[in-house]
C-alpha cells in the first residue's frame, strides 16, 4: 500500500518540475495525455453547448408567440437543423468522451489511454468540424435546413451548406471511431490487476459497450451520408426517386444509425449515475451483475428497433408489430437499471450533495421520458404524434434530463479530483434546483402541445398553442440563464473555490480515483495499483467475495 | 512486458477498424439487400412484380362530396363499377347548380389507394376542366378510365373520389 503510493508520488512530482518547460501551445495542442486531452474534450463539448444553447433560444424565441417575429421560415429551418446536430455530435458526445478520457485510467488503475497519439487525433478533429458547421450559415443558401435526420429529398435538393454538413460528419464519426477504439482497447487491455471484467466500475461497462455502439454505427451513418454526397454531386441515384432510388432506403440506413445514437448518449449516462448513487447512498450498488447485463441487452436490442421511427412511412402492419414489441422489450432492461438505483439508495444512510442531486434528478425524469417512449413505440400512437411536440418533450426528456443532467452530475462529482478545490455547494444546489425547475417548464407543456396537434420544425402556429409556448418559451430561457450559472460555478471552483479538496471528498466514494491526491497528479497509476488497494475497493463496493449486507 | 501490451492495443486496434470498415461497407450493402429482404419476405406489395395477369375483377367504387357552402350538388350515377385488365370504364356523374346565378366549378379528384392512379387512367374527365353552370343548371358528365393489363392481385377495389369547389378566379 505504502509502496503503491511512493510509486505514485513520485513520477508525479517529477513531472511538476517538467510542466515549468512545457509551452502552453505544446501543453494543449499536443497534448496526448488522458487528463489534458478529457479537459479539452470537456471544455469542447461546453462551448458547443453553449452554442447550440443558443440556437434553441433563437427557436424558442421565435415561437414565443404566433406569427414571424424574428426569422425567417428556412433560417428557422437551418437553426433547428444545427441546434440538433450541434447538441448531438459536438456536445453530448464530445462531452462523454471527456470524461471518458479523463476518468477512466484513473479508475480502472491505467497509466494513459492505449493509444495516446491518437487520442490526441480524435480531439483535434472535432474543432475543424464544429468550424465548418458554423461557417455554414454564412455560404450561400445557407446552413442545411433538413432537419437532423437530413432526410431526401430535402437534403438532396439542398445547398452547399449541406455539403459543409456532411463533410462535418465525416470528420465527428472519425473522431467517435478513433476515440472509441481507445476507449475499448484501454478497458480491455490495461485494467489494474485483479480488475476482473466483471470487477471493474460500471462507469467502465457503459463506456466500453458504448464505443463498441459506436465503432458499429458511426460507419453506417458515415456510408449513409456519403451516398448522399454522391446523390447530390456524382449522379448515384440511391435515394433519388427520378433515377430509380428510394428515399425511404435512407431513413432505413439512418435510423440504424440513429436509434443506437440515442443510447450512445443515454448508456455513459447510466455509467455515472451507477457510480455517483451508491457513494452518496454509502451502499454497494444494488445487483451490480444484472446493471451489466441490462446495458448488453439494450445495446443488442437497440440494433433491432429503428423501424419505429419510420411507422408512418407505410409499413405493413406485421412489421409495424415486429418494431412495436421489440421496442416496449427494451423498457425491461432499461427498468432493471431503475429498480436497481432506486434499491441502492432504499435504506442507504443518503445525502443529497449536488451530485446526487442531479442524479437522482436524472432517474425521476429520464423514467418520465422513458415512459413517453414507451407511448411512442405503440405503432397506432406514433401515426397521430409522428412530427408532433409530443416527441421533442420525449427526447428532450431522454436527451436533456438523461445526458445532461448527469454531465452536471459528473463534473460536480469529479471537480474535487480534477481541480483539486472544492465547489460551493449552495451554488451547486442552487443550479440544480434552477435547472430542475425550468426545464419542466420548458419541456413539460410540450406534451400538451404535441396532444393537440402542433407538429415540430414550424416557425408559426395556429392561436390554439399560443399559451404552453409562451410557457416553454420563458422556461428556456431561464434554463438557459442557470447555464451561465455553472459556469461561474466551475471557474469559481478551478479558481480556488471554498477550499482545497481531500484526495477522497465523498465519504462513501470507493472506486479507484480517490486513492490519487486531489488535483489528481499529471501522472497517475504509472506503476498500476497494488493488488491490496484494488481489492480494497472491492470490497467496499461490494463486488468481492465476503461482503455482507 | 510493456511491449506485449503495446501488441496486444495494436491487435485489438486493427481489429476495430476492421470492423468500422465492414460496417461502412454494410451501409452500402444495405441498398441491395433491403430490397432482397422485402421482396423475399413480401413487404413491398405495390411492386410490379406482384401484378397478376389473371387478376380477377376489380371493383371501383365513386364517391362525391361538395365543399361547404356551395350551392351545388355532384351525384355519381354509377356508383359501383366492375372493370377486367386493360379494360375501359365509363362512368356519369350529374351536376346541379341550385342557385339562380351561374356558378363556376371545379372537381378535384382523389384516389384511395393511391397507387390506384397509375392503375386506372384517366383517358377523359370532366374534372380536367373548370366548368361553368347556368343558373339551376343540370349536366349530365362523365369519366373515362382506361384499367392497366396487370392489377396487382390485393388491389381488389379502388376509390376515385371527387371533391366540387368554387372555381378560383384567374
Ligand atoms: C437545454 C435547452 C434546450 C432547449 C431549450 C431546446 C429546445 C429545442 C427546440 C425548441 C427544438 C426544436 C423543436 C422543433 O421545432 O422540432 C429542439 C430540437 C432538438 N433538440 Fe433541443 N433543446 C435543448 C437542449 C438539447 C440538448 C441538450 C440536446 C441533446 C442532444 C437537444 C437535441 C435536440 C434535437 C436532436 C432536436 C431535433 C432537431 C430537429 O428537429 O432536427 N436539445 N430543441
Ligand atoms: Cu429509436
Amino acid at each position: 500500500m505504502t509502496t503503491a503510493h511512493d510509486a505514485l508520488h513520485a513520477p508525479a512530482h517529477d513531472h511538476a518540475h517538467e510542466e515549468h518547460h512545457v509551452s502552453f501551445v505544446q501543453r494543449w495542442f499536443y497534448a496526448t495525455n488522458h487528463k489534458d486531452i478529457g479537459t479539452l474534450y470537456l471544455w469542447f463539448a461546453f462551448s458547443m453547448f453553449i452554442t447550440g444553447g443558443i440556437m434553441a433560444l433563437c427557436i424558442r424565441a421565435e415561437l414565443f408567440q404566433p406569427g414571424l417575429q424574428f426569422w425567417q421560415p428556412d433560417f428557422f429551418n437551418q437553426l433547428t437543423t444545427l441546434h440538433g446536430v450541434i447538441m448531438v455530435f459536438g456536445a453530448i458526445m464530445p462531452a462523454f468522451t471527456g470524461l471518458a478520457n479523463w476518468m477512466l485510467p484513473l479508475m480502472i488503475g491505467a497509466p494513459d489511454m492505449a493509444f495516446a497519439r491518437m487520442n490526441n487525433w480524435s480531439f483535434w478533429l472535432l474543432p475543424p468540424a464544429a468550424a465548418l458547421l458554423l461557417i455554414s450559415f454564412f455560404v450561400p443558401g445557407g446552413a442545411a435546413a433538413g432537419g437532423w435526420t437530413l432526410y431526401p429529398p430535402l437534403s438532396i435538393q439542398a445547398g452547399m451548406g449541406m455539403d459543409l454538413a456532411i463533410f462535418a460528419i465525416h470528420l465527428l464519426g472519425l473522431s467517435s471511431i478513433m476515440g472509441s477504439i481507445n476507449i475499448v482497447t484501454t478497458v480491455l487491455n490495461m485494467r489494474a490487476p485483479g480488475m476482473t471484467m466483471l470487477k471493474m466500475p460500471l462507469f467502465g461497462w457503459t463506456m466500453l459497450i458504448t464505443a463498441y455502439l459506436l465503432i458499429a454505427v458511426a460507419p453506417v451513418l458515415a456510408g449513409a451520408v456519403t451516398m448522399l454526397l454522391t446523390d447530390r454531386h456524382f449522379d448515384t441515384h440511391f435515394f433519388k426517386a427520378i433515377g430509380g432510388g428510394d428515399p425511404v432506403l435512407f431513413q432505413h440506413i439512418f435510423w440504424f444509425f440513429g436509434h443506437p445514437e440515442v443510447y450512445i448518449m443515454a448508456l455513459p449516462a447510466f455509467g455515472i449515475v451507477s457510480q455517483i448513487i451508491p457513494t452518496f447512498a454509502r451502499k454497494p450498488l444494488f445487483g451490480y451483475v444484472s446493471m451489466v447485463y441490462a446495458t448488453c441487452s439494450i445495446a443488442i436490442l437497440s440494433f433491432m428497433v429503428w423501424g419505429h421511427h419510420m411507422f408512418a412511412v407505410g409499413m405493413p402492419a406485421s412489421t409495424q408489430l415486429f418494431f412495436m414489441f421489440l421496442t416496449m422489450l427494451i423498457a425491461v432492461p432499461t427498468g432493471v437499471k431503475v429498480f436497481n438505483w432506486i434499491a441502492t439508495m432504499w435504506q442507504g444512510s443518503m445525502t443529497f450533495e449536488t451530485p446526487m442531486l442531479f442524479s437522482i434528478g436524472f432517474v425521476c425524469l429520464f423514467t418520465i421520458g422513458g415512459f413517453s417512449g414507451l407511448i411512442l413505440a405503440i405503432a397506432p400512437v406514433d401515426t397521430q404524434m409522428q412530427d408532433t411536440y409530443y416527441v421533442v418533450a420525449h427526447f428532450h426528456y431522454v436527451l436533456v434530463a438523461g445526458a445532461l443532467f448527469t454531465l452536471f452530475a459528473a463534473t460536480y462529482y469529479w471537480l474535487p479530483k480534477w481541480t483539486g478545490n472544492m465547489y460551493h455547494e449552495g451554488r451547486g444546489q442552487f443550479h440544480f434546483w434552477w435547472s430542475m425547475v425550468w426545464f419542466n417548464v420548458t419541456f413539460f407543456p410540450m406534451h400538451f402541445l404535441g396532444l393537440a396537434g402542433m407538429p415540430r420544425r414550424i416557425p408559426d402556429y395556429a392561436l390554439q398553442f399560443t399559451d404552453f409556448n409562451a410557457i416553454a418559451s420563458i422556461g428556456a430561457f431561464c434554463f438557459g440563464l442557470g447555464q451561465i450559472f455553472f459556469l461561474f460555478n466551475v471557474i469559481h471552483t478551478i479558481r480556488g473555490g471554498v477550499g482545497k479538496a481531500p484526495a477522497k471528498p465523498w465519504e462513501g466514494a470507493n472506486t479507484l480515483e480517490w486513492e490519487v491526491p486531489s488535483p489528481a497528479p499529471h501522472h497517475t497509476w504509472e506503476t498500476p495499483p497494488s493488488l491490496e488497494m484494488v481489492e480494497k475497493g472491492l470490497k467496499a463496493q461490494g463486488l468481492l467475495g465476503d461482503h455482507h449486507e | 512486458m510493456q511491449s506485449t501490451l503495446q501488441q496486444a492495443n495494436r491487435k485489438l486496434a486493427i481489429r476495430m477498424m476492421v470492423i468500422a470498415c465492414l460496417m461502412f461497407g454494410f451501409g452500402y450493402a444495405m441498398v441491395p439487400f433491403y430490397g432482397a429482404l422485402c421482396k423475399a419476405m413480401g413487404i413491398d406489395r405495390a411492386n410490379s412484380d406482384f401484378a397478376n395477369t389473371s387478376a380477377a375483377v376489380i371493383r371501383v367504387e365513386f364517391d362525391t362530396n361538395v365543399d361547404t357552402g356551395l350551392a351545388a350538388s355532384l351525384i355519381a350515377l354509377d356508383p359501383v363499377l366492375a372493370a377486367k385488365p386493360g379494360g375501359l370504364l365509363k362512368a356519369r356523374f350529374r351536376l346541379i347548380n341550385k342557385s339562380d346565378q351561374p356558378l363556376k366549378v371545379r372537381a378535384i379528384p382523389s384516389y384511395a389507394p393511391a397507387r390506384a392512379a397509375g392503375l386506372l387512367q384517366k383517358l377523359e374527365c370532366f374534372c380536367f376542366d373548370g366548368l361553368t353552370l347556368a343558373a339551376n343548371e343540370q349536366r349530365d358528365v362523365m369519366v373515362v378510365l382506361l384499367v392497366a393489363n396487370e392489377l396487382p392481385e390485393e388491389l381488389g377495389a379502388a376509390t376515385l373520389s371527387y371533391t366540387l369547389h368554387p372555381e378560383l378566379k384567374s
